[in-house]
């Protein structure tokens, strides 16, 4: 019975240390929740990858990031999609009308908050359907942007750093973790919120591209 | 105990071990874990019966051995509700899909529940079941009720829709569960009074 009592003891405590680790300490029950803190508390690099885009100067994706004085909204979207892009389009949408208006402020400092979009489906959304694609959504290319990462391998990549799980749903649609990317101005990615939190996003965004001297 | 004839006895290794086999290819891991419902309600349950035949081949020493640590059952089964506890959370799923680890941990995890229900379960007795089930029936209950309700995706590897279905194959697997204990409960009641009566 003493054996018994003793045994269960210590299966109690590894279970708990276990369910510690897995749930950081009982913050987060869901791998995206454990993204998200887990960016939080150490930001990830941008990857150097090869990127092209409509209007886009030819250079790696850090360097694109990392301009040293630009705060970047990432998000990612293939341009057949029907559903959450669309909705990520829309946000997208009023936060660049909400930066359009800061910036036509007079004596408003110079833009320093960019959005890029960067399509998963680098195949089908050459340069010229990205074209279009922000053309239809009517995007101020000074300040929104948009990306693929021309090698397939290259885009797991980037998927996998920035941990974004994209999942075919079986209609010929993607389902993927959607969400907004802070990336600051050293090309780390610091933050990720939901898209249902833009203003959030965009202010926090905006409260780092003033955190940098002039 | 009443056990399958000894001819069918010696099988029951190399079934258990044939079947973990199968469980552990990797087509037969990414047909089982491309689905949510069928990673939790046929992989899940499969290695656990790998695990409850491993044990049941287990020579009576070392059975005995155990039962040791294993006082009417108690530490095996409240092994068997942690274990299940954390495979609950839905971190876990998407984690085993990823990590190589914790898929080896998660495989290990369920032949462990397996076994320790083998050999836990009948020195139990029901008052021991009774309570090993009153705690992880409303557990799996719960976390079918939140899956099948919740509106957003809990892992980012699976669709919604089989979030929805896992969540209501957890709810009818957990009442079947306890409708069948319950009738075997009354069952042995009955044929108590039986033996008294008679």
């Amino acid at each position: 019975m003493f054996r018994s009592a003793l045994l269960s003891i210590l299966l109690a405590l590894a279970a708990y240390a276990g369910s510690v680790w897995l749930t950081h300490d009982f913050q987060v029950w869901t791998a995206e929740g454990a993204r998200r803190l887990e960016v939080a508390l150490q930001p990830i690099a941008a990857p150097a990858l090869k990127m092209d885009g409509p209007g886009l100067i030819a250079r790696p994706l850090s360097q694109f990031l990392a301009d040293g004085q630009s705060v970047t909204l990432v998000d990612f979207v293939y341009t057949r999609c029907q559903t959450v892009c669309l909705a990520l389009g829309s946000v997208y949408q009023q936060m660049q009308a909400t930066l359009q208006a800061a910036a036509s402020l007079p004596g408003a400092p110079a833009q320093r908050v960019k959005l890029l979009s960067i399509s998963f489906d680098g195949q089908y959304d050459n340069p010229q359907v990205l074209q279009a694609y922000a053309a239809r959504l009517s995007a101020d290319p000074r300040i929104w942007q948009f990306a693929r990462l021309p090698d397939a391998q290259d885009t797991q990549r980037l998927l996998d750093d920035f941990q974004v799980v994209v999942v075919p749903n079986g209609y010929g649609d993607f389902e993927h973790n959607a969400a907004l990317l802070v990336v600051d101005q050293q090309g780390r990615l610091v933050r990720i919120f939901d898209y249902a939190e833009q203003q959030l996003a965009l202010d926090y965004a905006r409260h780092l591209a003033r955190e940098v001297s002039p | 105990m009443s056990g399958p004839p000894p001819s069918w006895r010696k099988w029951r290794l190399p079934a258990a071990g044939l079947l973990l086999g199968l469980l552990a290819l990797p087509a037969a891991r990414d047909w089982l874990e491309a689905s949510m419902t069928r990673h939790m309600l046929v992989q899940f349950p499969l290695l656990a019966l790998a695990g409850f035949g491993m044990a049941a081949s287990l020579p009576q020493r070392w059975a005995e051995r155990m039962n040791r640590w294993n006082a009417h059952g108690t530490t095996g089964l409240l092994a068997t509700a942690l274990v299940l506890a954390l495979l609950m959370i839905p971190r876990l799923l998407d984690l085993a899909l990823v990590n190589g680890w914790i898929e080896l941990g998660k495989f290990l995890a369920l032949l462990v529940c397996g076994a320790a229900v083998q050999l836990s379960w009948q020195p139990a007795g029901l008052l021991v079941q009774g309570f090993f089930l009153g705690n992880v029936l409303p557990m799996t209950v719960v976390v079918g009720y939140l899956f099948e309700s919740s509106p957003v995706r809990l892992c980012n590897a699976y669709l919604l829709g089989d979030q929805e279905s896992l969540g209501q194959g957890l709810v009818w697997i957990a009442a079947a569960v306890a409708l069948a204990w319950f009738a075997r409960l009354v069952l042995v009641l009955m044929r108590r009074d039986m033996a008294a009566d008679a």
